[in-house]
Protein backbone atom coordinates (compact mmCIF):
# COMPACT_ATOMS: atom_id res chain seq x y z
CA UNK A 1 0.00 0.00 0.00
CA UNK A 2 1.31 3.42 -0.94
CA UNK A 3 1.59 5.98 1.82
CA UNK A 4 0.27 8.67 -0.50
CA UNK A 5 -2.04 7.86 -3.35
CA UNK A 6 -3.25 10.58 -5.69
CA UNK A 7 -5.26 9.74 -8.77
CA UNK A 8 -6.85 12.15 -11.27
CA UNK A 9 -6.92 14.72 -8.51
CA UNK A 10 -8.75 17.93 -9.39
CA UNK A 11 -9.26 21.08 -7.38
CA UNK A 12 -11.14 24.13 -8.57
CA UNK A 13 -11.52 27.33 -6.62
CA UNK A 14 -14.68 29.32 -7.14
CA UNK A 15 -13.95 32.95 -6.52
CA UNK A 16 -16.34 35.85 -6.20
CA UNK A 17 -18.93 33.73 -4.47
CA UNK A 18 -21.21 35.62 -2.18
CA UNK A 19 -24.58 37.11 -1.58
CA UNK A 20 -24.14 40.24 -3.67
CA UNK A 21 -21.50 39.00 -6.01
CA UNK A 22 -23.21 37.09 -8.76
CA UNK A 23 -20.19 36.83 -11.04
CA UNK A 24 -18.34 33.62 -10.35
CA UNK A 25 -14.96 32.74 -11.65
CA UNK A 26 -13.48 29.28 -11.50
CA UNK A 27 -9.74 28.79 -11.07
CA UNK A 28 -8.56 25.34 -12.07
CA UNK A 29 -5.69 24.98 -9.64
CA UNK A 30 -5.08 21.25 -9.97
CA UNK A 31 -6.21 19.53 -13.17
CA UNK A 32 -6.13 15.80 -12.68
CA UNK A 33 -2.72 14.78 -11.39
CA UNK A 34 -1.74 11.26 -10.37
CA UNK A 35 1.21 10.01 -8.39
CA UNK A 36 1.94 7.80 -5.43
CA UNK A 37 4.58 7.86 -2.74
CA UNK A 38 5.88 4.78 -1.00
CA UNK A 39 6.85 4.43 2.62
CA UNK A 40 10.24 5.91 3.43
CA UNK A 41 10.53 8.06 0.32
CA UNK A 42 11.45 11.71 0.12
CA UNK A 43 9.27 12.97 -2.67
CA UNK A 44 9.62 16.39 -4.27
CA UNK A 45 6.83 18.43 -5.79
CA UNK A 46 8.26 21.08 -8.09
CA UNK A 47 6.63 23.71 -10.25
CA UNK A 48 6.33 27.39 -10.97
CA UNK A 49 4.46 29.87 -8.78
CA UNK A 50 0.78 29.05 -9.02
CA UNK A 51 1.39 25.55 -10.39
CA UNK A 52 -0.81 24.00 -7.71
CA UNK A 53 1.74 22.63 -5.25
CA UNK A 54 0.30 24.20 -2.11
CA UNK A 55 -3.22 23.29 -3.21
CA UNK A 56 -2.14 19.66 -3.62
CA UNK A 57 -0.51 19.63 -0.19
CA UNK A 58 -3.59 21.17 1.43
CA UNK A 59 -5.72 18.38 0.02
CA UNK A 60 -3.25 15.79 1.31
CA UNK A 61 -3.22 17.19 4.83
CA UNK A 62 -7.04 17.19 5.15
CA UNK A 63 -7.28 20.97 4.96
CA UNK A 64 -9.00 21.21 1.61
CA UNK A 65 -11.51 18.98 -0.16
CA UNK A 66 -10.70 17.68 -3.64
CA UNK A 67 -13.14 18.70 -6.36
CA UNK A 68 -12.77 15.19 -7.78
CA UNK A 69 -10.34 12.32 -7.91
CA UNK A 70 -8.69 10.13 -5.33
CA UNK A 71 -6.59 11.61 -2.55
CA UNK A 72 -5.47 9.09 0.04
CA UNK A 73 -2.92 9.18 2.81
CA UNK A 74 -2.01 6.02 4.72
CA UNK A 75 -4.86 4.32 2.89
CA UNK A 76 -7.58 6.73 4.03
CA UNK A 77 -9.44 9.44 2.14
CA UNK A 78 -8.21 12.84 3.19
CA UNK A 79 -11.73 14.16 2.86
CA UNK A 80 -14.18 12.10 4.88
CA UNK A 81 -11.71 9.96 6.86
CA UNK A 82 -9.70 12.81 8.37
CA UNK A 83 -9.80 11.30 11.85
CA UNK A 84 -7.84 8.25 10.73
CA UNK A 85 -5.05 10.39 9.30
CA UNK A 86 -4.54 13.53 11.35
CA UNK A 87 -2.70 11.99 14.29
CA UNK A 88 -0.21 10.28 12.03
CA UNK A 89 0.82 13.15 9.77
CA UNK A 90 2.03 16.70 10.15
CA UNK A 91 2.95 19.59 7.94
CA UNK A 92 5.22 22.61 7.77
CA UNK A 93 4.43 25.68 5.73
CA UNK A 94 7.15 28.10 4.80
CA UNK A 95 6.84 31.69 5.89
CA UNK A 96 6.16 33.55 9.05
CA UNK A 97 2.55 32.58 9.61
CA UNK A 98 1.11 29.57 11.34
CA UNK A 99 2.20 30.30 14.89
CA UNK A 100 0.83 32.30 17.79
CA UNK A 101 3.11 35.28 17.58
CA UNK A 102 2.26 36.55 21.04
CA UNK A 103 3.30 33.31 22.67
CA UNK A 104 6.81 32.07 23.25
CA UNK A 105 8.32 29.32 21.14
CA UNK A 106 7.96 26.86 24.00
CA UNK A 107 4.32 27.77 24.65
CA UNK A 108 3.54 27.40 20.96
CA UNK A 109 5.06 23.94 20.83
CA UNK A 110 3.39 22.84 24.05
CA UNK A 111 0.02 24.01 22.83
CA UNK A 112 0.31 22.27 19.48
CA UNK A 113 1.48 19.13 21.26
CA UNK A 114 -1.73 19.27 23.28
CA UNK A 115 -3.74 19.42 20.06
CA UNK A 116 -2.02 16.18 19.09
CA UNK A 117 -3.18 14.78 22.42
CA UNK A 118 0.25 13.93 23.76
CA UNK A 119 0.59 12.95 27.43
CA UNK A 120 2.13 15.73 29.48
CA UNK A 121 5.44 14.08 30.29
CA UNK A 122 6.05 12.91 26.74
CA UNK A 123 5.02 16.34 25.51
CA UNK A 124 7.47 18.24 27.70
CA UNK A 125 10.34 15.96 26.74
CA UNK A 126 9.49 16.22 23.07
CA UNK A 127 9.28 20.01 23.21
CA UNK A 128 12.75 20.30 24.78
CA UNK A 129 14.17 17.81 22.31
CA UNK A 130 12.77 19.76 19.37
CA UNK A 131 13.87 23.14 20.71
CA UNK A 132 17.38 21.75 20.89
CA UNK A 133 17.10 20.25 17.43
CA UNK A 134 16.21 23.59 15.84
CA UNK A 135 18.71 25.44 18.01
CA UNK A 136 16.24 27.59 19.91
CA UNK A 137 16.69 26.37 23.47
CA UNK A 138 18.16 29.72 24.52
CA UNK A 139 15.32 31.73 23.06
CA UNK A 140 12.53 29.33 23.91
CA UNK A 141 10.78 31.70 26.28
CA UNK A 142 10.78 34.76 24.07
CA UNK A 143 7.71 35.68 22.11
CA UNK A 144 7.72 34.48 18.52
CA UNK A 145 6.86 38.00 17.30
CA UNK A 146 10.37 39.10 18.23
CA UNK A 147 11.98 36.33 16.17
CA UNK A 148 13.67 36.73 12.82
CA UNK A 149 12.15 35.07 9.78
CA UNK A 150 14.49 32.12 9.99
CA UNK A 151 13.92 31.61 13.70
CA UNK A 152 10.16 31.67 13.17
CA UNK A 153 10.61 29.11 10.43
CA UNK A 154 12.53 26.88 12.82
CA UNK A 155 9.67 26.97 15.31
CA UNK A 156 7.37 25.90 12.49
CA UNK A 157 9.64 22.99 11.70
CA UNK A 158 9.66 21.94 15.33
CA UNK A 159 5.85 22.18 15.32
CA UNK A 160 5.71 19.92 12.29
CA UNK A 161 7.75 17.25 14.06
CA UNK A 162 5.91 17.45 17.36
CA UNK A 163 3.91 14.25 16.96
CA UNK A 164 6.74 12.30 15.29
CA UNK A 165 4.63 11.99 12.16
CA UNK A 166 4.69 8.99 9.85
CA UNK A 167 4.23 11.31 6.91
CA UNK A 168 5.58 14.84 6.88
CA UNK A 169 4.44 17.40 4.33
CA UNK A 170 6.62 20.45 3.84
CA UNK A 171 5.71 23.39 1.66
CA UNK A 172 8.84 25.42 0.90
CA UNK A 173 10.35 24.62 4.30
CA UNK A 174 13.71 26.28 3.63
CA UNK A 175 12.24 29.60 2.49
CA UNK A 176 13.86 32.42 4.42
CA UNK A 177 16.51 30.25 6.05
CA UNK A 178 20.16 31.22 5.82
CA UNK A 179 22.51 28.72 4.13
CA UNK A 180 23.45 27.12 7.43
CA UNK A 181 19.85 26.96 8.56
CA UNK A 182 18.84 25.42 5.25
CA UNK A 183 21.64 22.88 5.54
CA UNK A 184 20.52 22.08 9.08
CA UNK A 185 16.98 21.55 7.87
CA UNK A 186 18.10 19.29 5.07
CA UNK A 187 20.01 17.21 7.60
CA UNK A 188 16.96 17.12 9.82
CA UNK A 189 14.82 15.96 6.92
CA UNK A 190 17.30 13.21 6.10
CA UNK A 191 17.45 12.21 9.74
CA UNK A 192 13.69 11.91 10.29
CA UNK A 193 13.49 10.12 6.96
CA UNK A 194 16.13 7.62 8.03
CA UNK A 195 13.92 6.84 11.02
CA UNK A 196 11.08 5.92 8.69
CA UNK A 197 9.15 9.15 8.12
CA UNK A 198 7.92 9.58 4.57
CA UNK A 199 8.46 13.15 3.37
CA UNK A 200 6.71 15.11 0.65
CA UNK A 201 8.17 18.54 0.07
CA UNK A 202 7.98 21.43 -2.32
CA UNK A 203 10.84 23.75 -3.01
CA UNK A 204 12.03 26.24 -5.59
CA UNK A 205 15.60 25.29 -4.82
CA UNK A 206 16.65 22.71 -7.41
CA UNK A 207 19.88 21.89 -5.66
CA UNK A 208 17.90 20.99 -2.58
CA UNK A 209 15.44 18.86 -4.52
CA UNK A 210 18.30 17.05 -6.21
CA UNK A 211 20.08 16.43 -2.94
CA UNK A 212 17.09 15.28 -0.95
CA UNK A 213 14.50 13.71 -3.17
CA UNK A 214 14.42 10.15 -4.38
CA UNK A 215 11.73 11.05 -6.87
CA UNK A 216 10.35 14.28 -8.19
CA UNK A 217 7.07 15.34 -9.75
CA UNK A 218 7.08 18.50 -11.81
CA UNK A 219 3.72 20.17 -12.22
CA UNK A 220 2.82 23.02 -14.51
CA UNK A 221 -0.47 24.87 -14.40
CA UNK A 222 -2.06 22.05 -12.45
CA UNK A 223 -0.87 19.25 -14.71
CA UNK A 224 1.81 16.67 -14.21
CA UNK A 225 4.75 17.28 -16.51
CA UNK A 226 7.27 14.73 -15.31
CA UNK A 227 7.61 12.13 -12.59
CA UNK A 228 10.96 10.47 -12.11
CA UNK A 229 14.22 10.33 -10.19
CA UNK A 230 16.34 13.51 -10.34
CA UNK A 231 18.95 11.57 -12.32
CA UNK A 232 16.43 10.44 -14.91
CA UNK A 233 14.98 13.93 -15.21
CA UNK A 234 18.45 15.30 -15.76
CA UNK A 235 19.06 12.47 -18.17
CA UNK A 236 16.29 13.69 -20.40
CA UNK A 237 18.27 16.78 -21.15
CA UNK A 238 21.44 14.96 -21.87
CA UNK A 239 21.20 13.41 -25.31
CA UNK A 240 20.46 16.39 -27.51
CA UNK A 241 21.41 19.46 -25.61
CA UNK A 242 24.54 18.64 -23.70
CA UNK A 243 27.88 17.72 -25.08
CA UNK A 244 29.21 14.48 -23.55
CA UNK A 245 32.10 16.33 -21.96
CA UNK A 246 29.89 18.54 -19.82
CA UNK A 247 27.31 15.88 -19.05
CA UNK A 248 28.38 15.68 -15.44
CA UNK A 249 27.65 19.34 -14.91
CA UNK A 250 24.04 19.21 -16.00
CA UNK A 251 21.97 20.31 -13.07
CA UNK A 252 18.40 19.58 -12.16
CA UNK A 253 17.81 23.27 -12.66
CA UNK A 254 18.77 23.05 -16.35
CA UNK A 255 16.47 20.12 -16.85
CA UNK A 256 13.66 21.75 -14.90
CA UNK A 257 13.81 25.00 -16.83
CA UNK A 258 13.73 23.17 -20.09
CA UNK A 259 10.80 21.00 -19.08
CA UNK A 260 8.73 23.87 -17.76
CA UNK A 261 9.45 26.06 -20.74
CA UNK A 262 7.90 23.40 -22.89
CA UNK A 263 10.96 21.51 -24.00
CA UNK A 264 10.50 22.67 -27.61
CA UNK A 265 13.90 24.30 -27.77
CA UNK A 266 15.64 21.14 -26.62
CA UNK B 1 -3.99 13.72 26.73
CA UNK B 2 -7.70 13.95 27.24
CA UNK B 3 -10.32 16.26 25.80
CA UNK B 4 -10.47 18.24 29.02
CA UNK B 5 -6.88 19.25 28.55
CA UNK B 6 -7.52 20.46 25.00
CA UNK B 7 -10.28 22.59 26.46
CA UNK B 8 -8.18 23.85 29.34
CA UNK B 9 -5.01 24.62 27.39
CA UNK B 10 -7.00 26.33 24.63
CA UNK B 11 -8.57 28.47 27.31
CA UNK B 12 -5.27 29.37 28.96
CA UNK B 13 -3.51 30.07 25.67
CA UNK B 14 -6.44 32.23 24.67
CA UNK B 15 -6.28 34.26 27.87
CA UNK B 16 -2.55 34.68 27.64
CA UNK B 17 -2.76 35.96 24.09
CA UNK B 18 -5.82 38.10 24.57
CA UNK B 19 -4.39 39.82 27.56
CA UNK B 20 -1.35 40.89 25.61
CA UNK B 21 -3.49 42.76 23.09
CA UNK B 22 -3.97 46.45 23.73
CA UNK B 23 -7.33 46.52 21.98
CA UNK B 24 -8.59 43.97 24.42
CA UNK B 25 -7.38 45.97 27.38
CA UNK B 26 -9.43 48.83 25.99
CA UNK B 27 -12.51 46.60 25.64
CA UNK B 28 -11.94 45.30 29.13
CA UNK B 29 -11.20 48.48 31.06
CA UNK B 30 -12.34 51.51 29.07
CA UNK B 31 -15.36 49.99 27.32
CA UNK B 32 -17.35 49.44 30.53
CA UNK B 33 -16.53 52.99 31.61
CA UNK B 34 -17.99 54.46 28.42
CA UNK B 35 -21.13 52.34 28.44
CA UNK B 36 -21.67 53.16 32.10
CA UNK B 37 -21.54 56.89 31.39
CA UNK B 38 -23.84 56.65 28.37
CA UNK B 39 -26.40 54.62 30.27
CA UNK B 40 -25.94 56.61 33.46
CA UNK B 41 -26.81 59.85 31.66
CA UNK B 42 -29.76 58.22 29.89
CA UNK B 43 -31.27 57.06 33.16
CA UNK B 44 -30.07 59.93 35.34
CA UNK B 45 -33.49 60.72 36.72
CA UNK B 46 -34.80 57.22 37.09
CA UNK B 47 -35.66 55.35 40.23
CA UNK B 48 -33.22 53.23 42.17
CA UNK B 49 -34.38 49.87 40.85
CA UNK B 50 -34.39 51.24 37.31
CA UNK B 51 -30.87 52.39 37.90
CA UNK B 52 -29.76 48.91 38.85
CA UNK B 53 -31.77 47.27 36.08
CA UNK B 54 -30.68 49.53 33.25
CA UNK B 55 -27.45 51.27 34.18
CA UNK B 56 -25.64 48.70 36.28
CA UNK B 57 -26.93 45.58 34.58
CA UNK B 58 -27.15 47.25 31.18
CA UNK B 59 -23.56 48.33 31.04
CA UNK B 60 -22.45 45.10 32.68
CA UNK B 61 -24.24 42.99 30.10
CA UNK B 62 -23.12 45.15 27.24
CA UNK B 63 -19.50 44.78 28.33
CA UNK B 64 -19.93 41.09 28.93
CA UNK B 65 -21.40 40.62 25.47
CA UNK B 66 -18.61 42.61 23.83
CA UNK B 67 -15.94 40.63 25.56
CA UNK B 68 -17.43 37.22 24.90
CA UNK B 69 -18.98 37.45 21.46
CA UNK B 70 -17.00 40.23 19.89
CA UNK B 71 -13.68 38.81 21.02
CA UNK B 72 -14.59 35.29 20.02
CA UNK B 73 -15.53 36.51 16.56
CA UNK B 74 -12.35 38.58 16.41
CA UNK B 75 -10.31 35.53 17.34
CA UNK B 76 -11.52 33.61 14.31
CA UNK B 77 -10.58 36.60 12.20
CA UNK B 78 -7.11 36.84 13.72
CA UNK B 79 -6.49 33.11 13.54
CA UNK B 80 -7.39 33.16 9.88
CA UNK B 81 -4.95 36.00 9.19
CA UNK B 82 -2.12 34.32 11.07
CA UNK B 83 -2.88 31.04 9.25
CA UNK B 84 -3.39 29.22 12.52
CA UNK B 85 -7.11 28.65 11.92
CA UNK B 86 -6.41 26.04 9.25
CA UNK B 87 -3.82 24.43 11.51
CA UNK B 88 -6.05 24.06 14.56
CA UNK B 89 -8.86 22.95 12.27
CA UNK B 90 -6.67 20.20 10.80
CA UNK B 91 -5.25 19.01 14.12
CA UNK B 92 -6.42 15.75 15.70
CA UNK B 93 -8.08 17.61 18.56
CA UNK B 94 -11.76 18.39 18.11
CA UNK B 95 -12.18 21.92 16.77
CA UNK B 96 -15.32 22.31 18.88
CA UNK B 97 -13.30 21.84 22.06
CA UNK B 98 -10.63 24.28 20.94
CA UNK B 99 -13.26 26.89 20.15
CA UNK B 100 -15.11 26.29 23.38
CA UNK B 101 -11.85 26.69 25.28
CA UNK B 102 -11.29 30.02 23.59
CA UNK B 103 -14.79 31.20 24.41
CA UNK B 104 -14.39 30.10 28.04
CA UNK B 105 -11.16 32.09 28.17
CA UNK B 106 -12.94 35.15 26.88
CA UNK B 107 -15.77 34.57 29.35
CA UNK B 108 -13.43 34.50 32.33
CA UNK B 109 -11.78 37.72 31.19
CA UNK B 110 -15.11 39.34 30.45
CA UNK B 111 -16.31 38.73 33.99
CA UNK B 112 -13.68 41.29 34.88
CA UNK B 113 -15.32 43.83 32.65
CA UNK B 114 -18.74 42.98 34.06
CA UNK B 115 -17.65 43.67 37.60
CA UNK B 116 -15.74 46.74 36.52
CA UNK B 117 -18.84 48.29 35.00
CA UNK B 118 -20.75 47.65 38.22
CA UNK B 119 -17.91 49.27 40.09
CA UNK B 120 -17.92 52.28 37.76
CA UNK B 121 -21.68 52.65 38.02
CA UNK B 122 -21.71 52.69 41.80
CA UNK B 123 -18.70 54.97 41.96
CA UNK B 124 -19.95 57.51 39.43
CA UNK B 125 -23.62 57.71 40.30
CA UNK B 126 -23.78 56.69 43.94
CA UNK B 127 -27.21 55.22 43.59
CA UNK B 128 -28.04 52.62 46.19
CA UNK B 129 -27.92 49.10 44.80
CA UNK B 130 -31.32 47.63 45.43
CA UNK B 131 -31.96 44.10 44.28
CA UNK B 132 -35.19 42.31 45.01
CA UNK B 133 -34.03 38.76 44.71
CA UNK B 134 -30.29 38.16 44.96
CA UNK B 135 -30.29 34.37 44.45
CA UNK B 136 -32.40 34.81 41.34
CA UNK B 137 -30.10 37.54 40.11
CA UNK B 138 -27.08 35.27 40.40
CA UNK B 139 -28.88 32.35 38.78
CA UNK B 140 -30.12 34.60 35.97
CA UNK B 141 -26.62 35.95 35.47
CA UNK B 142 -25.28 32.43 35.12
CA UNK B 143 -27.99 31.70 32.56
CA UNK B 144 -27.19 34.91 30.70
CA UNK B 145 -23.55 33.86 30.46
CA UNK B 146 -24.53 30.46 29.11
CA UNK B 147 -26.79 32.20 26.58
CA UNK B 148 -23.90 34.44 25.50
CA UNK B 149 -21.59 31.45 25.15
CA UNK B 150 -24.08 29.59 22.97
CA UNK B 151 -24.49 32.66 20.76
CA UNK B 152 -20.72 33.07 20.54
CA UNK B 153 -20.23 29.48 19.41
CA UNK B 154 -22.89 29.99 16.77
CA UNK B 155 -21.29 33.21 15.53
CA UNK B 156 -17.76 31.78 15.55
CA UNK B 157 -18.92 28.83 13.43
CA UNK B 158 -20.48 31.19 10.92
CA UNK B 159 -17.26 33.14 10.72
CA UNK B 160 -15.27 29.98 10.06
CA UNK B 161 -17.24 29.57 6.88
CA UNK B 162 -16.92 33.11 5.59
CA UNK B 163 -13.90 35.28 5.02
CA UNK B 164 -15.90 38.48 5.40
CA UNK B 165 -15.50 38.49 9.15
CA UNK B 166 -15.37 42.23 9.66
CA UNK B 167 -18.81 42.80 8.16
CA UNK B 168 -20.40 40.44 10.64
CA UNK B 169 -18.41 41.83 13.51
CA UNK B 170 -19.78 45.30 12.93
CA UNK B 171 -23.31 43.93 13.23
CA UNK B 172 -22.46 42.29 16.49
CA UNK B 173 -21.70 45.01 18.92
CA UNK B 174 -24.21 47.85 19.07
CA UNK B 175 -27.10 46.48 16.97
CA UNK B 176 -27.16 43.29 18.96
CA UNK B 177 -27.03 45.13 22.28
CA UNK B 178 -30.04 47.19 21.19
CA UNK B 179 -32.04 44.30 19.76
CA UNK B 180 -31.59 42.20 22.87
CA UNK B 181 -32.57 45.05 25.13
CA UNK B 182 -29.32 45.54 27.01
CA UNK B 183 -29.75 49.30 26.89
CA UNK B 184 -33.50 49.93 26.96
CA UNK B 185 -36.52 47.63 27.03
CA UNK B 186 -37.24 46.02 23.69
CA UNK B 187 -40.82 47.30 24.07
CA UNK B 188 -39.41 50.66 22.94
CA UNK B 189 -38.43 49.10 19.62
CA UNK B 190 -40.83 48.91 16.66
CA UNK B 191 -43.09 45.87 16.88
CA UNK B 192 -41.47 44.18 13.88
CA UNK B 193 -38.05 44.38 15.48
CA UNK B 194 -39.41 42.98 18.72
CA UNK B 195 -40.36 39.73 17.00
CA UNK B 196 -36.77 39.56 15.87
CA UNK B 197 -35.55 40.15 19.43
CA UNK B 198 -37.57 37.18 20.66
CA UNK B 199 -35.43 34.81 18.61
CA UNK B 200 -32.30 35.45 20.64
CA UNK B 201 -31.72 33.92 24.07
CA UNK B 202 -29.93 37.02 25.45
CA UNK B 203 -33.21 38.95 25.14
CA UNK B 204 -34.88 36.60 27.62
CA UNK B 205 -31.86 36.42 29.86
CA UNK B 206 -31.86 40.19 30.15
CA UNK B 207 -35.54 40.25 31.03
CA UNK B 208 -35.05 37.59 33.64
CA UNK B 209 -32.22 39.62 35.14
CA UNK B 210 -34.40 42.73 35.27
CA UNK B 211 -37.13 40.73 36.91
CA UNK B 212 -34.74 39.60 39.61
CA UNK B 213 -33.92 43.23 40.32
CA UNK B 214 -37.36 44.84 40.24
CA UNK B 215 -39.80 41.92 40.36
CA UNK B 216 -42.31 44.17 38.68
CA UNK B 217 -41.10 44.52 35.12
CA UNK B 218 -41.76 40.99 33.88
CA UNK B 219 -42.79 37.68 35.32
CA UNK B 220 -40.48 34.74 36.00
CA UNK B 221 -41.91 31.89 33.97
CA UNK B 222 -42.77 34.01 30.93
CA UNK B 223 -39.08 34.75 30.60
CA UNK B 224 -37.49 31.60 31.95
CA UNK B 225 -39.31 29.26 29.58
CA UNK B 226 -38.54 31.22 26.37
CA UNK B 227 -34.94 31.53 27.56
CA UNK B 228 -34.52 27.79 27.95
CA UNK B 229 -36.26 27.12 24.64
CA UNK B 230 -34.24 29.65 22.63
CA UNK B 231 -31.02 28.45 24.22
CA UNK B 232 -31.84 24.88 23.28
CA UNK B 233 -32.71 25.94 19.74
CA UNK B 234 -29.44 27.80 19.28
CA UNK B 235 -27.45 24.97 20.84
CA UNK B 236 -29.01 22.52 18.38
CA UNK B 237 -28.46 24.97 15.51
CA UNK B 238 -24.81 25.36 16.50
CA UNK B 239 -24.29 21.60 16.61
CA UNK B 240 -25.87 21.31 13.19
CA UNK B 241 -23.86 24.24 11.87
CA UNK B 242 -20.66 22.52 12.97
CA UNK B 243 -21.43 19.50 10.82
CA UNK B 244 -21.83 21.85 7.90
CA UNK B 245 -18.71 23.91 8.47
CA UNK B 246 -16.63 20.81 9.03
CA UNK B 247 -17.28 19.85 5.42
CA UNK B 248 -17.99 23.16 3.75
CA UNK B 249 -14.94 25.04 4.99
CA UNK B 250 -12.82 22.44 3.24
CA UNK B 251 -14.93 22.53 0.11
CA UNK B 252 -14.96 26.33 -0.10
CA UNK B 253 -11.37 26.67 1.11
CA UNK B 254 -12.15 29.54 3.49
CA UNK B 255 -9.93 28.50 6.36
CA UNK B 256 -6.96 30.58 5.34
CA UNK B 257 -6.23 33.69 3.38
CA UNK B 258 -4.05 32.22 0.66
N1 LIG C 1 -8.04 30.18 -1.82
C1 LIG C 1 -7.92 30.35 -3.14
N2 LIG C 1 -8.90 30.92 -3.86
C2 LIG C 1 -8.79 31.07 -5.18
N3 LIG C 1 -7.73 30.68 -5.91
C3 LIG C 1 -6.70 30.10 -5.27
C4 LIG C 1 -6.74 29.91 -3.85
N4 LIG C 1 -5.58 29.31 -3.47
C5 LIG C 1 -4.86 29.15 -4.61
N5 LIG C 1 -5.52 29.62 -5.68
C6 LIG C 1 -5.07 29.59 -7.09
O1 LIG C 1 -4.74 28.26 -7.43
C7 LIG C 1 -3.56 28.21 -8.24
C8 LIG C 1 -2.54 27.32 -7.59
O2 LIG C 1 -2.08 27.94 -6.38
P1 LIG C 1 -1.07 27.24 -5.38
O3 LIG C 1 -0.98 28.09 -4.17
O4 LIG C 1 -1.45 25.83 -5.20
O5 LIG C 1 0.31 27.32 -6.19
P2 LIG C 1 1.79 26.93 -5.77
O6 LIG C 1 2.25 25.91 -6.75
O7 LIG C 1 1.84 26.57 -4.35
O8 LIG C 1 2.56 28.30 -6.03
P3 LIG C 1 3.79 28.97 -5.22
O9 LIG C 1 5.03 28.37 -5.74
O10 LIG C 1 3.69 30.41 -5.62
O11 LIG C 1 3.56 28.76 -3.78
C9 LIG C 1 -3.14 29.65 -8.44
O12 LIG C 1 -3.65 30.08 -9.66
C10 LIG C 1 -3.81 30.39 -7.32
O13 LIG C 1 -4.10 31.70 -7.68
MG1 LIG D 1 2.74 27.42 -2.68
Amino acid sequence: MSVIEVKDLVRDYVIGEGLFNKKKKVVHAVKGISFSVEKGEIFGLLGQNGAGKTTTIKMLITMLAPTSGICKVLGYDTFGQEKMIRNRINFVFGGEYGLYRRLSARDNLKYFANLYKMPRKERDERVEELLALVGLTDRADTRVETFSKGMTQRVQIARGLINSPEVLFMDEPTIGLDPLGAEMLRETILEVNSKGTTVLLTTHNMYEADELCGRIAIIKEGELLALDTPAAIKGRLTPRKAKPAVQEEITLEDAYIQLVKGGDDA
Amino acid sequence: MKSSSVLLTSMLVQMKQTFSRNMFKFTLFVGPFLTTIILGEMYRHSTADNFVAYVVLGSGLWSLWNCIAFSSAGDIHRERYSNTLSIIFSAPADFRLILLGKIFGNTVLSMGSFFLSIFYATLLYRHPIIVNNWPLLIAALALAIVAFIIMSIFIAYLLTLSRKTTIYMNCLEIPFALICGFVFPIENLPQGVQYFSWIFPPTWAVRLLRYSVTETAYGFWENFIPLVITMAVFAVLAAWLYRIIFRQSKILGTLDMA
